[in-house]
């Protein structure tokens, strides 16, 4: 394959994983730039909708105080690559909400938490089915004293869908108090889809916390039984928690008609309301 | 009256230990029952394999309802036919609301998809009777209830659900006096729309507003006594112990 | 400020005496097929085996040295001895040992541990077993335990031997396997028969003493249907200033319905590469259990293998790394669900002070052909300073949606409440912070025969020896 490397594991591993990064031809893709760069103190958010092919680079600067929350879904029909930069300042906060319905996507973002008590949320969602391919590359470089992050992925595989995620805190020397948490959670609906769960957590500080969990597989049993018992057939019980898992990221959205476009998107439009 | 549940000599194993012995039981339609015992007795195990618990294995007898053998029906289609079994520790279900979860519940149980307002007042009407803050309407699934609030969901569930049996696993432990007032009132909202009752319990505070018309006493995964509502004051002046450790 | 853990490099006295090598026992440094020739000679290698070490050789010159992990640059290959020959043969009885061999075993506890404890023992004394014994009620219930060599050479195992060897682990696996496959000497043959349990363990030694040497051991077990053992093996090596290296080879053919546990302390001296491959092959039903102790070498990359073959195979790995001054220890554990109804549990601690790096790695493929199979891991870091570095990195590669795949990982200190409260109730600073790391690594311990666990813990408590700055 020919093509640039991205999406680089900071610590490579096994080459027999395949997952120390991704190889994508970017040569024939337009590349769309855009910097969001907020005012010490200021409060903003921004919601991209990529439905075509090409490159998404975003590059953000939260100064001091200041909060930015980023939005992006990405429903391309081909592929896509997308990548964020942010850089953050003393007390900064940076959200960042992604969500993946389908494609074939490259997906990076790089957070620098600079500034003393920054802090950097993530919530990843995917629904992803057919030849869908997803790989995602996310780094939180604790550098500041008491920083913050917290990932929190959450997604369905279908068909023949590939996902790989990375997700990386690493706590550089002298970022003393930070603290960084990280979660996945996959439901897997088919047995020719393909899970690639990556948590690396690099450490050169001792006074930091860290975790990480994931959880990977079919529906908890209980959790079958319970709605059974209700009278919902397994079906519609995996339909349902599909559609759970992707609510926990949608309601971290906060702005409505994004939501019912997505909602009308999967197909599930309130009919009635 | 016809009699809606029969238990048949069953036996039930989780895993390699077999945990109810040769059980049998009928509850006629419109009947409250009352199924007792010591902690491990095996109660909470025979409402499980009723409402067909993976967790359990049948190793012999059968369980029939409304006429039909269910031995071996998957829980949802026992549902269907009017069975309902109300959890001692319900679990949590994180992306699915109260609301929608029980919409699509009765839309299979009814095989109707109700318009969403009617079913919304349906709803709130329930949750008024049962003092639950309309917010809970919309929150995910027992997630971050307390213990009375999901003991509180299970019954705004009986009440929408509407089934023809109702199993309520120790509905009254873990509950203050009012909530147990509450879900009583619950309790006896269904009834007066003609339900039928099997409590497991091992108190009584449950069962000082609702008459009982029978009660079963399990020992060691066998029924060991039965008789009517008098055996509840029996049990509870007496204990369990004269039923236990018998050959 | 808070406080500082200041640490002081382990007593290694028990492990650092050495003796004198016999010079011209020496084979010339580096590889080359006359090196091979020579070795093969020596150990008069039936001809596969000869043909096996010139293919290998052939594998390691064209395939290119590891690109991740710790750094090897400190270690030229070409100038590790790669084989050192003992004057005197094998021997069963312990008096005929050589003495200054037989000192240096006496001082690591091994010949009391046998008569206390152990079902059999071996020892290798750089490149070749001194020393090997089964109790007599073993070898009659037909199990072997003897050095690969000899076992070679019986016909009665012979063609075990040559359908196993390196199967599980192929020259082609990656280039220290291949130096493995060329120049390896000793190490055991173990075979349990059908339904035959070992009550008692049986251990092996390996005692690396020449200077700028290689360990090249090689470890073959087999486990029939029903049949249940314990390994235990121990390793280390005095400190010279010239890298040595450890590039052994543990190949375990875990039966159907089989249980084995195979428990390994490690303390090399802090100049060793320790590049050592191991790998499990279960069948239905049958179990592996590895107990993992690493607190040597100068850099590590272990990482034992599981592959889950059989309906219902499980595998099992505790862990402990305890990485101080100097020391780079890349260690973890690789799981391949490949049958449905398997299991798999991953329990791992890592500890690190003074500028030590330790580095958790894992792997846990599940595969399509896998349903039904459940995996659990969980890791749990401990840094003791901020000159240290302590990274995570775990994959889990799922192609089945009937599975039931958990992972959890924690990375922190000592927390100042926990060491407070045990203050307040009368324990100095210092007792408390070595009871906590103590407490920290007890999966392991406790998983150990006692005379271990104990060792185990004596190490812990020296490292934390003036450990309050």
């Amino acid at each position: 394959m020919s093509g640039t490397k991205l999406n680089i594991l900071p610590v490579p591993t096994f080459r027999w994983l395949g997952v120390n990064g991704a190889e994508r031809d970017t040569d024939g893709l337009a590349a769309k730039e855009l910097a969001i760069a907020a005012k010490p103190g200021e409060k903003r958010t921004s919601l991209l909708w990529i439905d075509s092919e090409g490159i998404t680079d975003v590059k953000i600067t939260v100064p001091e105080g200041a909060a930015v929350k980023l939005v992006e879904v990405f429903d391309v029909p081909g592929q896509a690559v997308s990548k964020v930069t942010a850089e953050l300042g003393d007390s900064a906060a940076f959200e960042l909400v992604q969500l993946y319905l389908g494609g074939d996507t490259v997906s990076e973002a790089v957070i620098g938490l600079n500034g003393r008590r920054s802090s950097f949320t993530a919530d990843i969602g995917y629904m992803l089915g057919g030849q869908d391919k997803l790989d995602l590359n996310l780094i939180a470089n604790h550098t500041g004293r008491k920083t913050l992050s917290q990932i929190n992925a959450k997604g369905v595989l279908d068909g023949d869908a590939v996902k790989t995620f990375k997700g990386t805190i690493d706590f550089k020397n002298g970022a003393s108090g930070a603290k960084g948490s990280e979660k996945e959670d996959v439901l897997l609906m088919s047995g020719s889809a393909v899970n690639k769960t990556v948590p690396l957590i690099l450490c050169a500080e001792d006074d930091v916390e860290g975790s990480h969990g994931a959880s990977i597989g079919r529906i908890d049993e209980r959790e079958v039984f319970y709605m059974q018992t209700r009278g919902i057939p397994e079906e519609k019980i995996c339909e349902l928690a599909a559609l759970g898992k992707l609510r926990q990221i949608l309601s971290k959205i906060g702005d409505e008609d994004t939501v019912i476009r997505i909602n009308k998107r999967l197909g599930r439009g309130e009919e009635d309301e | 009256m016809s009699q809606l549940l029969r238990i048949e000599n069953l036996s039930a194993a989780a895993e390699d230990k077999e945990l109810l012995h040769g059980v049998s039981l009928t509850v006629p339609e419109g009947e409250t029952h009352v199924v007792m015992g010591h902690n491990g007795a095996g109660k909470s195990t025979l409402g499980a394999v009723i409402m067909g618990s993976p967790e359990y294995r049948v190793t012999g007898g059968s369980i029939f309802f409304a006429g039909e053998d269910i031995t071996s029906l998957p829980a949802d289609k026992r549902a269907r036919l009017g069975l309902f079994l109300s959890f001692q520790s319900p679990i949590e279900i994180p992306g699915i609301t109260v609301s929608e979860f029980l919409r699509n519940a009765l839309e299979q149980i009814t095989g109707k998809r109700m318009k969403l307002w009617d079913f919304k007042k349906k709803l709130a009407a329930a949750m008024e009777l049962l003092d639950m803050d309309k917010s809970y309407a919309e929150r995910d699934l027992n997630v971050g209830f307390s213990g009375g609030e999901k003991k509180k969901a299970e019954i705004l569930q009986l009440l929408i659900l509407r089934p023809r049996l109702a199993i309520l696993d120790e509905t009254d432990s873990g509950l203050d006096v009012d909530a147990v007032k509450t879900v009583s009132k619950g309790i006896a909202e269904y009834l007066k729309n003609g339900g039928s009752l099997l409590i497991i319990t091992h108190n009584t505070r449950l069962l000082e507003s609702i008459k009982v018309d029978r009660t079963h006493i399990i020992s060691d995964g066998r029924i060991a006594a039965e008789g009517d509502a008098s055996l509840i004051d029996e049990v509870i002046e007496n204990g369990f112990e004269k039923y236990t450790d018998r050959e | 400020m808070k406080e500082k853990t200041q640490v002081a490099d382990v007593d290694r006295s028990r492990y650092d005496f050495r003796y004198a090598e016999n010079e011209g026992d020496f084979l010339d440094s580096g590889i080359t097929p006359d090196i091979i020739f020579e070795i093969s000679e020596e150990k008069n290698d039936p001809d596969w085996m000869r043909e096996f070490r010139l293919k290998s050789l052939e594998i390691y010159n064209r395939t290119p040295m590891v690109n991740w992990g710790p750094d090897t640059e400190g270690l030229d290959v070409d100038r590790i001895v790669t084989y050192i020959r003992q004057k005197n043969r094998m021997n069963t009885d312990w008096n005929d040992v050589p003495e200054d061999i037989k000192e240096t075993f006496e001082k690591l506890g091994i010949p009391q541990a046998e008569r206390e404890s152990l079902a059999g023992v071996g020892a290798q004394y750089d490149s070749e077993l001194v020393y090997h014994n089964v109790r007599k009620e073993v070898a009659e219930s037909g199990v072997v335990y003897t050095d690969l060599e000899s076992a070679m050479h019986d016909p009665k195992y012979a063609g075990l031997i040559k359908s196993h060897f390196m199967k599980l682990v192929p020259p082609t696996d990656h280039k220290f396997a291949a130096l493995h496959g060329a120049v390896w000497s000793g190490g055991s043959f173990v075979y349990v028969p059908k339904n035959v349990h070992l009550d008692i363990p049986l251990q092996s030694y390996f005692r690396l003493n020449a200077k700028g040497a290689g360990q090249f051991e090689h470890t073959l077990i087999i486990l029939e249907e029903g049949s249940y053992l314990h390994f235990i093996e121990g390793c280390s090596a005095p400190k010279y200033f010239e890298a040595a290296l450890h590039a052994g080879c543990v190949e375990l053919y875990v039966g159907k319905g089989a249980k084995l546990r195979y428990s390994t302390i490690e303390n090399w001296s802090k100049n060793m590469y320790n590049l050592n491959t191991k790998r499990a092959l279960v069948q239905e039903n049958g179990q592996i259990e590895w107990v993992s102790g690493s607190f040597g070498s100068h850099v590590s990359y272990l990482y034992p293998m599981s592959i889950l073959n059989g309906r219902g195979a499980r595998a099992e790995f505790t862990g402990i790394t305890f990485a101080g001054e100097g020391q780079n220890l890349d260690t973890g554990a690789k799981i391949v669900h490949n049958a449905p109804d398997t299991s798999s549990y991953m329990s791992t601690k890592s500890i690190s002070k003074s500028g030590g790096v330790s580095t958790f790695r894992s792997a846990v493929v599940v595969n399509e052909n896998a349903a039904g199979s459940k995996s659990s891991v969980n890791c749990e870091s401990l840094m003791l300073d901020s000159i240290s570095r302590s990274d995570t990195v775990p994959v889990m590669d799922i192609r089945t949606e009937k599975c039931d795949i958990g992972h959890e990982a924690k990375i922190g200190r000592i927390s100042d409440e926990t060491v407070f409260y045990l203050m307040s109730r009368g324990l100095s600073e210092e007792q408390a912070r070595a009871m906590i790391v103590r407490g920290f690594a007890d999966n392991v311990s406790k998983e150990l025969p006692l005379e271990y666990a104990v060792e185990m813990n004596n190490l812990i408590g020296l490292e934390m020896q003036g450990s309050i700055g």
